[in-house]
Formats: structure tokens, C-alpha cells, sequence
């Protein structure tokens, strides 16, 4: 009998642990779903309100479920405003500014991680301090340059920087690059390619997940730009889908089923990217922070 | 013994990569000379000017800087009648009243209000008490004694207050990142599903969350409200209508947009940390809170320490959010630094004093990096060492 006993305590104590981790794990499920639809609300309050009439917005209690479900506000929006125009806009400044970040940011990337010339460690320190130097300082000055060259009013002043590379892509290149085997370059130095080769056509295939992590992460960011493009894109027809969603909120006042359409349309690009590429996204955010 | 060609061509081909090195970071460079040294020099120089792009910039010496930092202090003692010495007292609209009336105004009905009249010390007006053209930054009332923190351009002050206030939600926001990153980092069934719906917030436009937010808070027909009296809470917060809760408002919904990301590398470094140290913390005893202090905490300070590093970084040049939720309102409640900065250089057209306060910004946050990589070696612990 003792003897049986003595053979069952440790089952019953693990089955004891069991149970308790099974229930730490119920109660972390209820506690993070929660979480999760408490952050969702106000997506869930944008969409509905979106597609309720004018009055419907102010009945108390709200509806969750509009009653009646119009489509109306998105036809103002598409109509009377150039939202539409907005998201071209913004699709082209993210993707030119991404593609030319991300062309001469690897390229300094690979010389500083696999080149040998003077001053390497200076300029490269000197480069990585730009990360550090908040950029409203340079704001003011920039602003009077482009003016001096007349590029107020043009995509020039939100584009043209960020075709020269920036500090964080060129420093994650080089992080990349620092990491590939010594035996890549050595091969195609005794096949006599040329450096520009090397960096095209030996490291930039190996590059892949860096060039996904930098257009995604550089996209994202453009998107999400708002000071500049307010200052420098004066006119309806070249700014971004976030000013003009600024400006509809003046346009618009209590308007809050219009406000909420457009809320809708400006995000939806995003949205969209970010559900197909969801895991991926993620990833180079995790990647991008480990590293820095 | 070396034959003499290849030494040459060696110091020819170092040469050669030299160059072709340099070609190749050129872009680069000419991007940090142009568009970030020079523009930082150049708006060192014009913060010593007076400039308007219309007519020729003036040279205003220190003139920018004085007016930045003139700023004083001045110690208000409760106001006393000029001929018998007695305290004096403010009901109501109604300044010098005597103490030895106090006791009778009390009792008295305010003629606005209709309820009893609210009766505080009384002290000089500000005006009279400050130095010429300064506005009030803030009153300190401590140990039953008043100070007023007056400043030329108390805006800027009121603004740097803001912004520095406005910080205290990178904290909030990472020790609630911290906590949903450990319970998140268990197997758990849609544990990427969850992950991706926590960080939706962090990756859609500023701009649209801000509208979206701009009507959950409104004090009538808002979503918040609303929520907060179904389930029993006050549902008569004005939110971004009024001074004392507009910077809380915007401060919840910036950590409601940073929460994902904070989680997200909180996440990553948690996966990060070698299980044996976990291992070895349960055969010395520790409980869940022992293995959370002695492994967990000390594992991730390198990533605490860069979330708060660029979060502060970030946090101070905050501008979208207020600019269009609040713009900088009500009165001057949720402006922040570069709102002023913005206000003086885009609107005003103040050049020089706006690259004036722009410097003063870098270098706060320049000071408080600097501090913070200081402190840093105190409590953040490094794995390895041998960083680049």
C-alpha cells in the first residue's frame, strides 16, 4: 500500500504542475485576447462610424452595427477630395525614396564592411553620429536651401535626401555585410571582377533579407513622414495622404463619418501590406532592433 | 627575394581600392555634409541672426539666445494691504479683500456662481511681479509659499515642460510592453496573430490614428467616454478639452502606437536569453519574481536601454500627434517644442530665433543621451563585451 503510494506521488505532483501551467496559460490567453481587442477598439469605432449617416454619429448610446450601412462618405471622400491623389503621391515618394536609400546605402555598406581605405573608422563614426543628431535641428536650414534652389512646392526637398542613403540603412548594411564569409570576395578577386562586380553580383544576391528588412522598414517610414511633406508640399496636387487627411480635419469639423472615411482610406494601403507581409514585417522590426 | 612587380601592383591595387571605396561611399557622405553638417552649422550661425527670407538677414548678436534664456524666479509672498499690513484674500472675481473680512465674504453668495464664494490667499498680479514683456512658464505653491517661473518666451518653456512631461509615457509604455512581451513569449495558441494585432497600431500613419483618436476622445459622442460609463467609471472627461488632461489623453494613445514595437523587441530579446540561466535560477530556489529580478531584467536592460534611449530621442521631437489633435491647445497645454519650432520658422517666419530653439532642442537632447549612456553603465549588462 505505502509502496503504491510512494510510486503515485510524483505523477500526482506533476500532473498538479500540469494543471497549474494549464491554467497560467488560460488565464495569459484571456488576458492577452482582452488586450488585443481593447487595442482594436478604435479601429473597430473608425470603421463603423465610417459608415454611418451624418446624424446616426451622435445617437446615444453608439451603434456598433451601423443601421443603415451607407457607402456615402467614401463617394465624398473619393469626389470631393484628392485623397485618391494623396495615395499616389505617398506610394511614389515611399518607393522612389526606398529604392534610392536602399541603391546607396548598401553600396557604403559594403565598402565600410568589406573594403580597406583611409579613414574608414572616422568617417564611419562620423556617419553613425548623424543617427544621434535630432533631425529638426537641420530643419530650418534645409527648408532655406530648397528654397534657394526654388524646390518648394516640388517632391525635390522630401525626395532627394533620402536618395543620398541614411545613417540607419548604411549602418545595418554594414552589420550585414560585416557578416558574410571571407571566402565570397576571395573567388571573384582571382576571376579579376571589379569591386562595383562584387558588390552587384557576389554580395547584393546574398543581401536579400537585408534589402526586404530596409524597403520594408524605409517604406514604412516615408509613409508615416509628416513634418516635411507638411512644409515642403504646398499644393493639393503633390502632397501625401497624411497631410491631407491633416487638412480634411479642418475642412471637415465634426464631419466625423467623412473624418472617419478618409481616417479608412489613408491607412488601408498599410493595412493591406502589413496583413500579407504581417510575419515578415515583424521580423525585420525585431531584426532592425536586436542589431541597433 | 620578392620580385619587384607584384609589390608595386600591391601598392597599386591598395590604392585602386581606396578609390573605388571611396566612390562608393561618396553618396553617402554628400548626404551627411549637405543635408545634415552643413545645415547644422548653418543653423548654429543663423540662430545669431534676425531673418525673415524676405528681406536681407540682419546679424542680432546673442539677441536669440538672451531672449530664450531670459527666465526668472520670483518668490510671491501673499499680498498685504498697503496701509494696515493686513493679508489679503481673493473671492471670487474679487481681489483685496482683508482677512479681517474674510471670515464675512465667506458667508456670502458669489453673484456668478450662486454657490458660497471660494476664497483663496491673494497675491499681486503677475505683470506687476514679473519683469517687462515676460509671460508666466508656471506657479510652484510649496510648503504654503508661491513662486512664479516667469520667462520672455514662456511659450518655448511651457513647450520644453510639454515635451518633457509628455516623456514620462515612454516608461509607462515599455514596463507594459515588458509584461505582455513575458506573457506573450509562452507556446500559446495565436501567439503570432496577437503579436501582429499589438503591433497594427505602431504601423499605420500618425496621421490617421490621430483623427481616429481626435473623435474617440470627444467629450460628447466619443467611443471612450462611453465605454467608461458602461462598465461603471466617471464618463465626463473632456480629454483634449481641457488643460489638465489633454497631455494624459495624447499620452495614452501614444503608448497605445508604441506599445507594438516596444513588445516587439522586448520579444526578440526575450527569445534571446540562454534557458540554462532560467535553469540554473530554479536550482538556487528563485520563484517566478527571483528568476524576473536575477535573469529576465539584467538580460534585457541592453534592450530597456535602447528602447529608451530612442523613444526619449523620439519623444522629444514629437509633432504630428498634437499638431493634429490638438494643435498645441487648449491654451498652451499640449504644445510641444518643435510645434513652437515650427510655429516661429513656418509661420512666423522668424528663421533665426526658430534655429535658435532648434539648437537649444538638439542640445536637450543631446545632454539627456549623454546622460543616459552614463547612467547606462550602472544598470545595463552586457553579454558580450567586445562590441564594434
Amino acid at each position: 500500500m505505502s509502496e503504491a503510494l510512494r510510486r503515485l506521488a510524483p505523477v500526482t505532483l506533476q500532473a498538479d504542475a500540469r494543471r497549474q501551467a494549464q491554467v497560467l496559460r488560460a488565464l495569459s490567453h484571456v488576458a492577452l485576447f482582452t488586450l488585443a481587442f481593447i487595442i482594436l477598439i478604435p479601429f473597430f469605432w473608425m470603421l463603423s462610424t465610417s459608415f454611418k449617416p451624418a446624424r446616426g454619429i451622435f445617437v446615444m448610446p453608439p451603434q456598433w452595427i451601423p443601421n443603415p450601412f451607407i457607402l456615402d462618405h467614401y463617394f465624398t471622400i473619393w469626389e470631393k477630395t484628392q485623397l485618391a491623389r494623396g495615395l499616389v503621391n505617398s506610394t511614389f515618394i515611399a518607393l522612389s525614396t526606398t529604392v534610392g536609400e536602399i541603391a546607396t546605402s548598401t553600396l557604403a555598406g559594403f565598402a565600410f564592411a568589406r573594403m580597406r581605405f583611409p579613414a574608414k573608422g572616422p568617417l564611419f563614426g562620423l556617419l553613425l553620429m548623424t543617427m544621434m543628431i535630432p533631425g529638426i535641428v537641420t530643419l530650418i536650414p534645409t527648408f532655406i536651401l530648397f528654397g534657394e534652389l526654388d524646390w518648394i512646392d516640388t517632391f525635390n526637398p522630401v525626395i532627394l535626401p533620402y536618395l543620398l542613403g541614411t545613417p540607419f540603412a548604411l549602418f545595418l548594411s554594414r552589420q550585414f555585410f560585416s557578416g558574410l564569409p571571407r571566402e565570397l570576395e576571395d573567388a571573384a578577386k582571382v576571376d579579376g571582377a571589379s569591386y562595383f562586380q562584387i558588390y552587384r553580383h557576389v554580395f547584393m544576391p546574398q543581401a536579400r533579407p537585408l534589402v526586404a528588412t530596409l524597403f520594408v522598414l524605409g517604406y514604412l517610414h516615408r509613409w508615416n513622414d509628416f513634418l516635411a511633406p507638411l512644409i515642403y508640399l504646398r499644393s493639393p496636387e503633390i502632397q501625401t495622404v497624411s497631410v491631407m487627411l491633416a487638412r480634411l480635419v479642418d475642412f471637415y469639423v465634426q464631419d466625423w463619418s467623412v473624418l472617419m472615411a478618409g481616417a479608412m482610406i489613408a491607412l488601408l494601403p498599410i493595412l493591406i501590406i502589413f496583413v500579407v507581409l504581417q510575419r515578415f514585417i515583424i521580423e525585420s522590426v525585431a531584426f532592425s532592433g536586436l542589431k541597433g | 627575394m620578392i620580385p619587384l612587380r607584384p609589390r608595386l601592383s600591391q601598392a597599386s591595387n591598395t590604392r585602386r581600392e581606396a578609390f573605388w571605396a571611396w566612390l562608393f561611399i561618396l553618396p553617402v557622405t554628400a548626404g551627411f555634409f549637405l543635408f545634415v553638417l552643413g545645415p547644422m552649422l548653418a543653423s548654429l550661425a543663423l540662430s545669431f541672426t534676425k531673418w525673415d527670407l524676405l528681406s536681407p538677414a540682419e546679424w542680432a548678436g546673442t539677441r536669440n539666445w538672451h531672449s530664450i534664456f531670459s527666465v526668472s524666479v520670483v518668490h510671491t509672498p501673499q499680498a498685504r494691504d498697503e496701509a494696515s499690513g493686513e493679508l489679503l484674500f481673493q473671492c471670487g472675481r474679487h481681489r483685496n479683500v482683508p482677512a479681517s473680512e474674510l471670515a464675512d465674504w465667506q458667508q456670502r453668495n458669489d453673484e456668478r456662481t450662486g454657490e458660497p464664494f471660494d476664497c483663496r490667499p491673494g497675491y499681486p498680479r503677475d505683470r506687476e511681479v514679473l519683469p517687462e514683456r515676460f509671460g508666466v512658464v508656471s506657479e510652484i505653491a510649496l510648503f504654503g509659499q508661491r513662486w512664479l517661473l516667469g520667462a520672455r518666451d514662456h511659450v518655448l518653456w511651457i513647450a520644453l515642460f510639454n515635451t518633457v512631461y509628455m516623456l514620462l509615457a515612454v516608461p509607462i509604455g515599455m514596463a507594459l510592453a515588458l509584461a505582455v512581451a513575458i506573457v506573450l513569449n509562452q507556446q500559446l495558441r495565436g501567439r503570432n496573430l496577437l503579436r501582429a494585432v499589438f503591433y497594427l497600431p505602431n504601423v499605420l500613419p500618425i496621421a490617421a490614428t490621430s483623427v481616429i483618436w481626435l473623435w474617440i476622445f470627444n467629450p460628447e459622442f466619443g467611443i471612450l467616454n462611453h465605454l467608461l460609463g458602461s462598465v461603471g467609471l466617471p464618463a465626463e472627461g473632456r480629454w483634449l478639452s481641457d488643460q489638465g488632461t489633454v497631455k494624459p489623453s495624447l499620452m495614452i494613445m501614444g503608448i497605445w502606437s508604441a506599445l507594438g514595437f516596444q513588445m516587439l523587441i522586448y520579444l526578440a530579446a526575450l527569445q534571446a536569453v540562454p534557458s540554462q540561466l532560467y535553469e540554473a535560477a530554479v536550482i538556487d530556489g528563485a520563484g517566478l519574481w527571483g528568476r524576473f529580478r536575477f535573469v529576465t531584467w539584467p538580460s534585457l536592460s541592453p534592450t530597456t536601454f535602447f528602447l529608451l534611449v530612442t523613444g526619449m530621442i523620439f519623444g522629444f521631437q514629437s509633432f504630428a500627434q498634437p499638431y493634429i489633435m490638438t494643435r498645441g491647445g487648449p491654451g498652451n497645454a499640449s504644445r510641444t517644442v518643435v510645434m513652437e519650432i515650427w510655429k516661429n520658422g513656418f509661420a512666423d517666419l522668424e528663421m533665426g530665433y526658430a534655429s535658435a530653439q532648434a539648437w537649444l532642442l538638439g542640445v536637450v537632447i543631446l545632454l539627456i543621451t549623454v546622460a543616459n549612456f552614463r547612467l547606462a553603465r550602472r544598470w545595463v549588462f552586457y553579454e558580450h563585451e567586445q562590441h564594434v
